[in-house]
């Protein structure tokens, strides 16, 4: 949370001579961060940013406590002053002892109130505030309301303790005294806030009704509409509380409600400022408002803090800061924070102030302040010495980044897409909804179903880049999301390509070097893709692996591409797992291999594959069977005879051959084109 | 070549007469020299060819038949290709193409493509961590809230998780009993890994885990997906000065030797004490001023903020089962992008266009 902190205002809690630059540095460096400095008129506001475990350190009091805790470690002397844990409550508490003409019930429930103070205040006249009010509240960002508003903004700003006011006269009475009594509340129960808007609680929020069972406060987030201050309010309740934090947040997050206040109780407040605080305020009250104090002064607070401990072992200190600090050290930075140190040879026993009582319950909390302290930059920069653990690497991981950079080399250009689809997208592709991991949240309707496919974004992404580029060669390496009941989805990394145009060859051949890449034999069997993604004869199922082929005509006319596209979709992570790429190594050839084209005239709708795995495995003279030339229904096939033990004679090579031919004409009904 | 009584391997001396052939084949295709004289250079007694031949003698006896009708094809072949070309006449546009050639017309270029910005932040991260021992994982994207919140000492509603804008996922079918197993997330940070990476009950650790990232933000600094690297260090005796090395060393081989880390305080859950990591100024390098005097305007205070950092909370370790009287250790992570954009001085003022897969832009890296 950002507060804006008056650089005058401070001062009155900080007694230094640090400048604004010296400030905002050192606090950086050891404490909250001041993100910047702000300069308003005369006034220099700094704004500082106070993470969520420092309720404390939210008010002007809290980052002047923390000032002069920092500034004398860079030999800046810095007081603290008008802490307002100093206050003499005693006397002060005791003069509001006595009853007074108006009186109060109150009731309440200390597990959700650890403390609940009020005082009825008459005779006040509510109107604007004084200018140096109005000054203070402004610089810190609040707007200036009323006098007895004004004060209660004031209390919350100066030691982070919301307060509140009520008008008095508006509290019903029960057996004849007004009364408040805290509650938890039911489910559906109705309180129209002050801003005027009506809530219907879900239920265990606290609030409080009055005598008449109407609810009059939103506690810790805003009060009801009907208590509240009026210009012709003349007698109010001042109270503040400290509320469980829980309840707090969890009202406030279902009614969204995020009030300053409710940012500050979520956050867990320190009962033991309650006191000081509205003593503070009681006195603004009469002073500015001219208002009485009418009543007694009311403290529900049956369960005093008891102050904590936390043992540090001094090892362990060391072993953090890389450096031994002397005992002198850490008490002095210690102590600067409101700790209470006794040591002992081996350990140090630190009392935790109220206020920090939170947030420090552990030995690193201890460390924490130290370091930050001592300062973080002052603490030396080393790599660690130790042994490095033997880690073998994830294949997946090396393999995306090869075939990554494969691809990348081969002339394709990589892109990524959201990982999340529209339901239209859906529909189009007919995914099903009921199998697809949904948002519940959703930040647009364009980002709801995790995709199960990478199809829908890389077509879409085509089709987006169609008009640039002629030749579009597009890839992706990313999960698809497969549904699994009661489960986290499968997470497959797969392999997209696209291509604009009819380009079947392109692509299978993409895919036989990443199978080769892999040394994963590619599949021979010549089945369609399952997918309807595809051609119906213009594609290709990969075995369990992926597919490739052109894109559905029926597909592109849904998606308004007027152009053919080629896809190929490969899983990665069955592929990968397979993967053997280990090359053995072969004896090199002692005599030359002899080479002959065979040109073949083949029935109508003959596939080429099959025929040539048949001639390849024919014969074990055959090394290679290559396609060299596609013309009508000729095929030239360009065979390598190959032995290892003697060079191959023309009387070698006429039965294979002839072999050959036979099985191409026998089963395959292949001739044999003679010149 | 070889000495005269070495044994020559029998590929070897079959690999040597190929040779012989093709540069004879080039050296006719490409001369201007009568044929006859050619001839003579290429099976004369002077001719590579019978230099070969007289060495099938250092070839293994038993091979020596072979190999020599090898040298045989290849005499074959040259006599051939030269009675070829004492039929055709000297073209007088060899000689042109001979004598000159237009060397100002554009290369042809090898395929051009483009690996995407974050591939190549990711590849050049995870090898400047290879080199101080740190293994790239990866966990998953969509996960248990355990692993992103609670584990990481962030329990149901605690105000901590607001400071992640968090994407819900509507649960497929009905929950089991496990606790940890209620609700489903889309990671709004690579901290998942923290745990998971524990959980594999091997210690020491030096992980990084990469990984896509979402949370419900969209303007121009911010994308709902975006990718994080997360170094996660637990041995024993682990100090703030080990981090602060860790964090130096990277800053200094991704930003450059110039470039300096330094840790604030800051407050995570995970971590205790915990860190917002800054890097000094690439411009005026942490001195807020120029050498002119003049205030630097990229930074405005010397030093740009990188990321967060501490040193992994007690309850962290303990969920992930580890001893905590004698481990400790640190953690850090950060966004890949912004981390990227940092560097490279890529002036892009959008990072909406890193998603946004137009091929104009993805040209570009």
């Amino acid at each position: 949370m950002n507060i804006l902190i008056p650089d005058s205002w401070l001062r009155e809690y900080l007694k230094t001579k640090a400048t604004p630059t010296q400030i905002k540095e050192y606090l950086s460096l050891c404490g909250p961060s001041v993100e910047r400095i702000n300069r308003v008129g005369k006034e220099t506001i700094y704004d500082v940013e106070i993470t969520s475990n420092r309720p404390d350190a939210m008010s002007l009091v809290g980052i002047a406590r923390e000032g002069a805790a920092i500034l004398p470690r860079f030999k800046v002397p810095a007081t603290l002053t008008h802490d307002p844990y100093r206050t003499d409550t005693k006397a002060l508490v005791e003069k509001y002892q006595k009853d007074g003409p108006k009186n109060l019930k109150i009731v309440t429930d200390p597990k959700l109130n650890p403390r609940f103070a009020a005082i009825v205040i008459d005779s006040v006249k509510v109107g604007p505030s004084p200018a140096w009010l109005r000054q203070k509240l402004e610089a810190t960002g609040i707007r200036s309301l009323n006098n007895v508003i004004d004060i209660t903004n004031y209390l919350m700003r100066a030691f982070g303790q919301p307060a509140h006011a009520f008008d008095f006269t508006q509290i019903k009475a029960q057996d004849g005294i007004p009364t408040m009594k805290l509650r938890s509340s039911r489910q559906g129960e109705k309180i129209t806030t002050l801003e005027g808007k009506t809530h219907s609680l879900p239920g265990d929020d606290i609030v409080i009704e009055d005598g008449s069972g109407r609810l009059i406060d939103l506690c810790g987030i805003m009060g009801a509409e009907n208590s509240s201050i009026k210009p012709q309010t003349q007698t109010v309740v001042l109270f503040l509380q400290t509320y469980d934090p829980s309840h707090i947040r969890r009202t406030s997050m279902a009614l969204a409600q995020r009030t300053e206040a409710a940012n500050l109780f979520e956050k867990g407040l320190d009962s033991e400022l309650v006191l000081p605080a509205l003593l503070t305020g009681i006195e603004l009250v009469t002073e500015i408002a001219g208002g009485k104090v009418a009543s007694r002064l009311y403290d529900l607070y049956p369960q005093p803090y008891q102050p904590t401990t936390v043992t540090v072992n001094r090892e362990k200190i060391k072993a953090y800061l890389g450096v031994e600090l002397g005992d002198g050290e850490i008490r002095a930075i210690l102590t600067a924070l409101g700790f209470t140190v006794n040591a002992t040879s081996a350990h140090i026993v630190v009392t935790v102030p109220s206020w920090r009582s939170g947030d420090v319950t552990l030995d690193v909390d201890i460390i924490e302040e130290i370091a930050r302290l001592y300062g973080f930059h002052k603490i030396a920069s080393r790599l660690p010495a130790s042994e490095p653990p033997v880690v073998l690497p994830d294949p997946d991981l090396t393999w995306e980044e090869e075939i990554k950079t494969r691809l990348r080399d081969w002339g394709y250009t990589e892109t990524y897409t959201y990982s999340l689809i529209s339901a239209q997208l859906m529909d189009i592709f007919s995914l099903d909804k009921n199998q697809t991991y949904k948002i519940a949240n959703p930040l647009s309707s364009e980002w709801v179903y995790l995709r199960p496919s990478l199809v829908p974004s890389l077509l879409s992404a085509a089709k987006q880049n169609l008009a640039f580029r002629p030749d579009l060669r597009l890839f992706e390496i990313s999960m698809i999301y497969s549904y699994r009941p009661g489960n986290l989805p499968a997470e497959i990394p797969t392999l997209i390509v696209a291509w604009s145009g009819r380009e079947f060859p392109l692509a299978k051949g993409l895919a036989q070097a990443i199978f080769a890449l892999l040394g994963v034999n590619f599949p021979v069997d010549i089945q369609p893709p399952t997918s309807t993604y595809y051609h119906h004869s213009r594609s290709l199922a990969l075995g369990t692996w992926g597919q490739v082929g052109e894109v559905a005509p029926e597909l592109l006319t849904k998606l308004a591409i007027k152009k053919p596209l080629t896809l190929l979709e490969l899983n990665l992570a069955e592929l990968i797992a397979k993967a053997k790429p280990g090359h053995t190594y072969q004896p090199l050839p002692k005599y030359p291999p002899s080479f002959e084209d065979l040109a073949f005239i083949l029935p109508p709708q003959t596939y080429v594959g099959p025929i040539i795995t048949a001639l390849k495995g024919a014969h074990p003279l055959v090394a290679n069977v290559e396609l060299l030339d596609t013309h009508a229904q000729t095929r030239t096939l360009h065979i390598t005879y190959l032995s290892n033990q003697r060079n191959l004679t023309a009387e070698d090579v006429r039965p294979v051959r002839e072999k050959l031919v036979t099985i191409a004409q026998d089963k395959f009904g292949a001739k044999l084109k003679t010149a | 070549m070889t000495d005269k009584n070495e044994i020559i391997a029998t590929p070897y001396f079959v690999g040597m007469a190929l040779q012989v052939q093709e540069d004879a084949l080039v050296q006719i295709e490409g001369s201007d020299a009568p044929v006859d004289e050619l001839r003579l250079i290429l099976l004369g007694p002077k001719s590579e060819l019978a230099k070969l031949t007289k060495q099938i003698m250092n070839v293994n006896p038993a091979d020596r038949g072979q190999v020599g009708t090898v040298i045989n094809q290849v005499k074959q072949t040259i006599a051939e290709a030269l009675r070829q070309k004492s039929q055709t006449t000297t073209s007088a546009a060899r000689s042109e193409i001979g004598d000159w050639y237009d060397v100002s017309a554009p290369g042809v270029l090898p395929p051009g493509g483009h690996l995407h910005i974050v591939s190549q932040a990711i590849g050049e991260i995870t090898r400047i961590f290879e080199r101080i021992g740190f293994t790239r994982v990866r966990y998953p994207e969509v996960d248990w809230d355990w692993y992103p919140f609670a584990s990481l000492n962030m329990p149901p509603n605690h105000p901590a998780r607001d400071e992640w804008e968090t994407f819900f996922v509507t649960f497929p079918g009905t929950p089991g009993h496990n606790p940890k197993k209620q609700k489903i997330v889309l990671t709004p940070h690579t901290s998942n890994g923290q745990v998971r990476e524990m959980e594999k009950g091997k210690l020491p650790i030096r992980m990084i885990n990469i990984a896509k990232c979402y949370r419900r933000q969209s303007d121009v600094s911010h994308v709902p997906m975006f990718h994080q690297f997360e170094g996660l260090y637990v041995d024993q005796g682990v100090s703030i000065a080990h981090l602060k090395g860790v964090l130096d060393y990277f800053v200094k081989q991704f930003f450059g030797p110039k470039r300096e880390a330094r840790i604030r305080p800051f407050h995570f859950q995970f971590t205790e004490p915990s860190f917002e990591v800054d890097i000094s100024c690439g411009v005026c390098l942490g001195r807020a001023r120029l050498p002119n005097g003049q205030g630097c305007k990229l930074c405005k205070e010397g030093w740009l903020e990188l990321g967060g950092a501490g040193m992994v909370h007690p309850v962290v370790l303990a969920n992930g089962g580890i001893e905590t009287q004698k481990y400790n250790g640190f953690a850090f992570g950060w966004g890949i992008e912004r981390t990227y954009m940092m560097k490279a001085g890529t002036k892009l003022d959008d990072v909406r266009l890193l998603y946004s897969g137009d091929i104009r832009f993805l040209e570009q890296f």
